[in-house]
């Protein structure tokens, strides 16, 4: 009884590891294969044979090399505001007492809860009335501050004992020394978190970089792959797979090394294993 | 913005050092700056006044009004947006194809994401490696697995339609049917976000204490029993949390289908989103828009309050 127990618990989980990892297994196989046999190679598990010139032909026709850059300069760039704007407003409502800071917290929660679609037209008239549509400064302003990443990182600093912080202040710390020296070092592993998260969010965006990067020079690299699918490259699918290799690699990789860190500190507990 | 609020910083915090003979005086609690804390708020408040709360206001004013796209004066136009949009049979198409893409998705992620938690929470040797595969949905880029889940669903030469060749079945034009193209993107959906359910639910069950397990397991409270009774009402914030999260996801599914199909064929995978986003930027009709994602907030709230009720109904 145990014993089948226990293989039809490997069969499920072979399957679900299967069905989640396939998709990236046939866009590699993909990328991998010979551009004219695509078509032509079944469901054989492996390429007839390797032709590494696909991720070339992508590099270049998908102008991914620039938009790798205009990905990460943005990417970098929303994390740095982001980071400055969160962690000292997450300090202040989690760790001061001072009037009207309910207030704000019931502000943060609820904005929370509003879906990106809703302030979408109104930012983006904003945006192009103020100039600001094809530039970075248009890519990256609207995300100058996170109403998550302030509420995730508030969780975390609340865990901070407050004996802790009141000898900071016997100590005759300022707010500022007390949150550089003391709460950050405690709130690294939350605000790492929060870091990767951001990362994957806005390296991963779609939908505000299609409406503002107009000019190939500032297209991201989902924008520039999407660009490049929508093109007469349609039917080049090895080209494609290799592009959506390229893009995908380095999420997929900060995930990897950060995966320990990025649950627990997502949410907020330990994870076992 | 920066510099400003650290120059008020270094005199207060450096003047009160604690000395050798002062040190009553040092221990009694200084008065802070007020002002500081409120310099902390400032920046965050700025970019959430100005990035939410404003546009989200102006979403909702913007409904009423003829809104021209490039600037310019902005004409009262009373309930005509909703009276359009609702009368509009494309519009329709699209809140029924969001409800159908919700009920595909919603349910299937969360009930995929907690059996997968509990499988690979079952798992002794392997686990991590077991846990990293199953996260990798979550990470990935949308648009590049957009791109590759329509290699594996094209009618011709995908790997989908070879398999179904195999087992002798025809071959399905997956994006290409009116029939069968929101059902394609859905199965994505549901690829991706039971990843980000399992991820929530793994985490909670993870703060289940072990004395928790000896005690049903001396009660003799095994299998579904223990699920439904104990772990599940354990978990209840984990739940309501997983809970929101793929009902955000679902109703704001943009990219695959974007990529994938466009909204087509025919408007067969048309989604109250897409839908908005084609009347603002493509029709340039931004109170239509506008007026269709207030809509989509009201959809939203009332599958929150069904699920609610379902979720403390189930809970009894």
């Amino acid at each position: 009884m145990i014993h089948i127990v226990r293989s039809l618990r490997w069969t499920l989980i072979a399957l679900a590891v299967s069905i989640s990892l396939f998709p990236f297994y046939w866009m590699l196989r993909t990328a991998l294969a010979p551009a004219d046999q695509v078509f032509f190679n079944g469901i054989s598990p492996l390429p007839s044979s390797i032709d590494w010139s696909n991720f070339a032909r992508a590099w270049e026709k998908a102008h991914l090399g620039n938009a790798i850059v205009d990905g990460l300069v943005m990417t970098l760039s929303i994390l740095v505001l982001q980071l400055v704007t969160c962690i000292p407003a997450a300090y202040v409502l989690a760790k001061v007492k001072m009037r009207g800071s309910g207030f704000a917290l019931a502000v943060v929660i609820g904005c929370l809860l509003v879906p990106a679609q809703v302030t979408l037209i109104p930012t983006f008239i904003g945006i192009n009335a103020a100039g600001l549509a094809n530039s970075l400064p248009g890519l990256v302003l609207p995300f100058m501050t996170s109403a998550f990443g302030i509420f995730l990182l508030r969780q975390q600093m609340m865990s901070i004992p407050d004996s802790l912080m009141e000898a900071a202040r016997t100590d005759g710390l300022g707010h500022f020394r007390t949150l550089w020296n003391v709460v950050i070092p405690i709130a690294g592993p939350g605000i790492a978190a929060f870091s990767v998260f951001s990362v994957f969010t806005h390296w991963n965006d779609y939908m505000w970089p299609l409406l503002i990067a107009r000019s190939p020079s500032l297209a991201t690299p989902p924008l520039s792959l999407a660009i490049f699918q929508q093109g007469d490259i349609g039917f080049d699918y090895s080209a494609l797979a290799a592009g959506a290799a390229i893009v995908t690699a380095p999420v997929v990789i900060l995930f990897l090394v950060a995966q320990k860190r990025f649950v627990q500190g997502m949410s907020g507990s330990e994870i076992p294993g | 913005m920066t510099t400003t609020t650290t120059q008020p910083q270094p005199r207060t915090a450096a003047a009160p050092r604690p000395g050798g003979p002062e040190t009553a005086a040092a221990r009694k609690p200084r008065g802070r700056s007020r002002l500081v804390p409120v310099i902390f708020l400032l920046p965050a408040g700025l970019g959430i006044t100005v990035f939410v709360i404003a546009p989200a206001l102006l979403s909702l004013v913007a409904s009423f009004f003829k809104v021209p796209l490039a600037g310019g004066r902005w004409q009262w136009a009373g309930l005509s947006n909703f009276t359009r949009v609702l009368g509009d049979p494309a519009v329709l198409q699209s809140i029924g194809n969001t409800l159908a893409y919700s009920a595909m998705t919603i349910v299937p992620s969360l009930v995929i994401g907690l059996s997968l938690a509990l499988l690979a929470n079952s798992v002794g040797r392997g686990r991590p490696l077991v846990r990293t595969a199953l996260f990798l949905p979550m990470t990935a880029n949308l648009v590049a697995m957009a791109v590759v889940f329509r290699w594996l669903f094209a009618f011709q030469g995908g790997f989908v339609n070879q398999l179904l060749g195999i087992a002798g079945i025809g071959a399905v034009n997956w994006l290409g049917d009116p029939n069968t193209s929101l059902l394609t993107v859905a199965l994505v959906g549901v690829w991706r976000s039971a990843s980000f359910s399992m991820m929530i639910f793994f985490a909670g069950l993870a703060t289940i204490p072990g004395t928790i397990h000896e005690a049903t397991k001396a009660e003799g409270i095994r299998g579904y029993t223990k699920l439904t009774r104990v772990i599940l009402p354990m978990m209840k914030p984990t739940v309501v949390f997983a809970t929101v999260l793929a009902v955000l996801s679902s109703v704001q599914a943009f990219d695959t289908i974007n990529v994938m199909t466009q909204g087509g064929p025919q408007g067969s995978s048309e989604t109250l989103l897409t839908m908005s986003w084609k009347l603002g930027f493509s029709y340039f009709d931004l109170g239509a828009a506008s007026a269709l994602s207030f809509l989509l907030l009201v959809v939203l709230v009332g599958i929150g309050l069904v699920q609610r009720r379902l979720l403390s109904g189930g809970s009894k």
